[in-house]
């Protein structure tokens, strides 16, 4: 069969396999087996089903389009891809939303590596959530009376959101258009919505869920004012070309978004589309129309509306630059969207509190689906992004990474310095994207997926055997949990990026770390005004990450134990979350690496063909800001460049695992006396920079204190005129009792009072003898006579 | 003074016999006695029907009551009186009470009787002669026993109406059919309601009442 | 002897049938017996039959019919006694059952 046909085919049955299996769950549930322990080898099946489609679909793929082909020679061209409909919802005017599709390269690996982690983590969840499979007593969180709860096992019920989960997230991936992106956007929202909240009795885990939901909210706002900016200026939501009847029965290919601002006709470097430049003249002439400021300027609006489709004005006007606020503010609104999403700056607070759901979950969210549904929008919607958009990026990523560097360093509870290490490598891949790193910034979106599921399910796993988050009662653990212990090493290789510098051989993280700082580095040349921060903030960042994760390492794992307690309750997790953690670990390790004996095929090369055309020589030309210029990614791998960021990278990932050793590994000097000699700054990381304390201070109080206002209100005049009108009628309905029991009781007392007299003399009447009863009817009948006798003759008988 | 007609002398007979016996009845206390009485009383105006032409009538009643209710009668003074012939005596002044309500009615009666149909002297059945009217204009049926005419109006037609020229009249006096359906259908519905209600009920009978065993005693 | 020679005329038979008719009335009131009672209401069924068959014969009233409707509808209510009888018999029964005598005054229940 065609490509064109079977791809689609398989991608979506393996999108839909995790809904099938959540509605099955969501049916038949409790059923599965006792408390539904078989909804997880439902689920569990589906998403390897899911799994085992993908890299079928990828290796189709790859026979009809070979990576390398599109490296060279047809760099500029628009990357190889599959697009089309499945159904169309309806059209309005120009637009049309429909259920439809976009794959190429970066579509397909996004779908192996969500199955397969997601694969792992369902098998890993199977042994986790054991506990759920029977009522449990909720010792952990108590509710806020202070009560400890009893409640049924919801067993079943996390894996139904976990089908939900991964169903939503290989929609927003399939999908091939942004109002469908949007809906599996919001769709992911809620799924993590529930499984943050999966512990709902207590206070903390929902208060997550909600600050999570409530947070991305914030995001989705922006995201639809980018949405309504691409409707109004490009006319179409489809990433695509797509066919279009017309009215005459013939059909014609319309452009989709990418091909209207990168056309193939201006060699794919970004233009204002027609659209925007239509609408910006139009309500430049309408301002000037409404405004009716003089005869010359009106007369020039007018003719200009009846210009607005000739080819030879929007040139001009698009020489002049109307429509490209249009352009930034569609490229701001769906990046405001990302940052929501992908846990960026000022929208980041919600991650480290999800970290209240359990932690496969965690996993889930970190690695494969919620934080990387953003970092992939932006990688998708990159052809629409401008030179300020991508500087705005780059900061926000940037200011990302540096502040979620510095919290990690503070964190006890092991799971937050996970989050916080997160939230840093979600800003080194938004960093990386806003610096004309497209490449970069995918790779280590993978990269991360792979070795920070694989360090929270190790979490987990030791989360599992001590029964607590909190590292400064575990070490030593190693000697308990032996595997454990080394995947979690390897994942914290592969974060901190070791490798060796100058060759081809390191951890996964290696390859995308080292490709960041060196695209960092070649923008350093290019702006040489304000790169230097850039790179500077993201070696330091990197130089954190080590340190950071290797003192996790040491705190947990090295050492003596701290908390003999929970030493002696410790144990190796059984082989369902263990084997999960060493195929993670393999990947961790391996994820980057090209296979050998296929010509140079890997995730690099792979992504490499995903590349949105007309970025590969950079982006610049910004009008707003046209010093800046993105660099050309092929000039970061210069050999010189490469080589001076992959040292640079060595150099300070070295410098941090030796800080973390001396002060933790080997406890040559006491991590106490550098916070006694900072008090200030230690006490400002540890409490996450004060955003939350910010917020609080910012928006929740004056929130509250506006309610406030508005209760008094309500408390002065709303209720005091419902009390007023309630007094008013309790007062009617006095007078109106009164008047009743005066008179209508009374009245009504005493019509029964004598019919009950009269009934009590009536009653003597009857005797109850029947012969007194013949009795009377003889003196009846004979007075009956009698009366008649004197009204009635008998003359009738005559 | 005319010849003695006879059949005023056997009414004035079976008025007295009939008349007596229902006084009989009345006074007696003993209810067998009182039943046989009756039964006198309702042999005499079997009679009487006899006497004035209606000879089906009689029979039916000398059937029926004498035969029939008696038998019934007779049933229940046997199945309810089973101890000795107990006489329910009441007093004199519930007599005198009765006797003066009775008294009353009969008055009342007696002057209706006479004062309104006094005048109206019989004709002797030979002098009426209508059956034979009818027969004379044709109609043989007419002429048979009184049976005949009746079976007829039982099953809708009136011989003694056929003459009427009016249909609408005619329609209007049209036979007993009717009638006679319904009061079947009743007959029946009485008959299987009262063997219904007269059905043995061990639950309301004590135990000690069965195994031949007699009552203690019917008081008076 | 003057009222022998004379054919006997409606009244006659009024009279008879008032007489037979007081007889039942007092024999209802009268008796303390259910089944006295019951020969009481016959007695009053048969005086009314009386005046059917008296008002109905063509022979005392001197009409020219053959006198069918009084005789049929002394027809029928003597049949309707005959079913009374049976039911009244029934209820006797039944009465007797309860009560455990045949005495109505006994039967109170009713007295309000």
């Amino acid at each position: 069969m065609d490509l064109n046909v079977l791809l689609p085919r398989l991608l979506a049955l393996a999108w839909l396999l995790p809904l099938c299996s959540f509605a099955l769950i969501v049916f038949f549930g409790p059923r599965m087996g006792r408390a539904g322990r078989y909804a997880a080898h439902v689920a569990t099946t589906a998403i390897i089903a899911a799994c085992v489609l993908s890299f079928a679909s990828l290796g189709l793929w790859l026979t009809q389009h070979p990576v390398g082909a599109a490296h060279g020679a047809h760099a500029a061209a628009v990357p190889p891809h599959i697009n089309g409909d499945w159904y169309s919802l309806g059209e309005f005017g120009s637009l049309r939303v429909t259920i439809g599709y976009y794959i190429d390269a970066l579509t397909l690996c996004m779908f192996c590596m969500v199955t397969l982690v997601a694969s792992c983590i369902h098998v890993y969840s199977a042994g986790y959530m054991h506990g759920e499979l029977h009522d449990v007593f909720d010792t952990f969180g108590p509710t806020e009376e202070g009560r400890m709860i009893r409640r049924r096992g919801r067993y079943y019920r996390f894996f139904q959101c976990l089908s939900l989960f991964c169903f939503s997230m290989l929609g927003l991936v399939l999908a091939g258009n942004v109002a469908m992106v949007f809906v599996f956007w919001e769709l992911v929202g809620i799924c993590s919505y529930l499984l943050i909240g999966f512990w709902h009795e207590r206070k903390s885990a929902s208060n997550a869920a909600n600050k999570a939901f409530i947070v991305n909210r914030v995001g989705d706002f922006g995201m639809i004012v980018g949405l309504m900016a691409v409707w109004t200026g490009m006319g179409t939501f489809s990433f695509g070309d797509y066919k279009v009847t017309k009215a005459d029965g013939t059909v014609a290919m319309a452009p989709g978004i990418f091909s209207q601002v990168r056309p193939a006709a201006n060699e794919h470097k970004l233009q204002i589309p027609d659209g925007m430049v239509k609408s910006a003249v139009g309500s430049q002439a309408s301002n000037v129309l409404v405004g009716k400021s003089d005869a010359k300027a009106v007369a020039v609006a007018a003719q200009d509306i009846r210009d607005l489709s000739a080819p030879q004005k929007l040139k001009d006007w698009r020489s002049q630059g109307l429509g490209y606020g249009l352009l930034v503010i569609a490229g701001l609104g769906i990046f405001c969207g990302c940052v929501g999403k992908s846990a960026q700056v000022p929208l980041h607070v919600w991650l480290p509190d999800a970290m209240e759901g359990p932690t496969p979950v965690s996993a889930l969210i970190h690695a494969a689906t919620m934080v990387a549904a953003g970092v992939y929008l932006v990688g998708r919607f990159y052809p629409v992004f401008t030179p300020e958009v991508l500087m705005v990026i780059a900061c926000i990523g940037c200011a990302t990474l540096f502040i979620a560097a510095t919290v990690a360093l503070t964190a006890t509870d092991i799971k937050r310095v996970l989050a916080y290490s997160t939230v840093s490598q979600l800003g080194f891949m938004m960093l990386a994207l806003g610096l004309g790193g497209w490449l970069a910034g995918m790779l280590h979106l993978f990269t991360h997926a792979f070795f920070k599921s694989l360090l929270f399910l190790c979490s987990g796993s030791v989360i599992h055997a001590c029964g607590t988050n909190e590292m400064p009662s575990m070490g030593g653990l190693r000697r308990k949990m032996p595997i454990t212990a080394m995947t979690m090493l390897i994942g914290c290789l592969a974060i901190a990026g070791a490798g060796i510098p100058a060759t081809v051989i390191g951890f996964s993280g290696f390859y995308s770390k080292d490709s960041i700082i060196a695209q960092d580095l070649s923008f350093w040349a290019a702006n040489p005004r304000l790169g230097g921060w850039f790179f500077y903030a993201a070696l330091f960042g990197a130089g954190l990450t080590a340190f950071y994760m290797f003192r996790l390492w040491y705190m947990t794992f090295a050492g003596n134990p701290r908390d003999g307690h929970v030493y002696y309750h410790a144990h190796e997790s059984p082989s369902s979350m263990t084997v999960p953690l060493m195929i993670l670990a393999v990947l961790a390790a391996v994820g980057a690496w090209n296979i050998p004996f296929t010509g140079g095929l890997g995730l690099q090369s792979l992504l490499q063909q995903a590349q949105p055309a007309g970025i590969a020589d950079g982006v610049s030309g910004g009008l707003y800001w046209s010093s800046i210029a993105m660099p050309a990614q092929h000039l970061a791998h210069e050999h010189a460049n490469a080589i001076k960021a992959e040292w640079a990278a060595f150099g300070v990932a070295l410098v941090g695992f030796l800080l973390a050793t001396v002060f933790y590994g080997l406890r040559k000097l006491d991590p106490a006396d550098v916070t006694r000699a900072f008090p200030r700054l230690y006490r400002f990381l540890f409490r996450k920079w004060m955003f939350d304390e910010l917020y609080s201070y910012c928006l929740v109080r004056p929130m509250l204190k506006i309610s406030d206002w508005v209760a008094a209100v309500d408390r002065r005049g709303i209720d005091w005129l419902v009390d007023g009108s309630a007094r008013a009628i309790e007062g009617i309905a006095r007078v109106d009792d009164w008047f009743d029991r005066i008179f209508i009781d009374r009245a009504v007392n005493v019509a029964a009072r004598w019919t009950y007299a009269l009934g009590m003399r009536l009653r003597t009447i009857e005797t109850g003898n029947v012969r007194q009863y013949v009795l009377w009817l003889v003196v009846a009948t004979v007075g009956l006579f009698v009366l008649m006798s004197f009204f009635w003759s008998y003359a009738i008988a005559g | 003074m005319g010849p003695i007609n006879w059949q005023t002398c056997f009414f004035f007979l079976m008025a007295a016999i009939a008349c007596g016996a229902a006084i009989a009845v009345v006074i007696s206390s003993n209810i067998v006695r009182m039943a046989c009485w009756l039964v006198l009383s309702l042999a005499a105006v079997a009679g009487l029907f006899f006497l004035t032409g209606a000879e089906f009538l009689g029979a039916v009643q000398l059937m029926v009551y004498v035969g029939g209710t008696m038998v019934l009668l007779i049933f229940g003074v046997m199945l309810t009186a089973r101890g000795p012939f107990v006489s329910m005596k009441i007093g004199a002044a519930q007599w005198v009470v009765a006797v003066i309500a009775a008294g009353a009615l009969l008055t009342v009666l007696l002057q209706a009787a006479f004062g309104t149909f006094g005048q109206t002297q019989g004709k002797p059945i030979a002098a009426a002669g209508s059956s034979r009217e009818l027969a004379a204009s044709g109609n043989d049926v007419a002429d048979a026993a009184s049976y005949s005419p009746l079976g007829l109006g039982l099953i809708g037609v009136r011989i003694d109406r056929l003459a009427e020229r009016d249909h609408v009249l005619r329609g209007g006096m049209s036979g007993y059919l009717l009638p006679f359906e319904i009061i079947s259908v009743h007959l029946v519905v009485v008959l299987v309601g009262a063997a219904y209600l007269a059905r043995a009920r061990r639950r309301m009978v004590p135990r000690h009442w069965r195994g031949g065993e007699q009552p203690s005693g019917v008081e008076d | 002897m003057s009222i022998f020679c004379e054919p006997v005329g409606l009244s006659h038979y009024l009279v008879v049938s008032a007489i037979l008719f007081v007889c039942g009335v007092l024999c209802m009131t009268t008796k303390r017996n259910v089944l006295g009672v019951l020969m009481g209401i016959e007695l009053v069924l048969n005086g009314a039959n009386l005046n059917f068959m008296a008002f109905g014969s063509p022979a005392i009233c001197g009409t020219s019919t053959l006198g069918l409707d009084g005789q049929l509808i002394a027809l029928f209510v003597i049949v309707l006694a005959a079913a009374e009888a049976a039911v009244a018999l029934a209820i006797a029964l039944n009465y007797y059952h309860t009560h455990a005598t045949v005495d109505v005054d006994r039967g109170n229940e009713l007295k309000g």
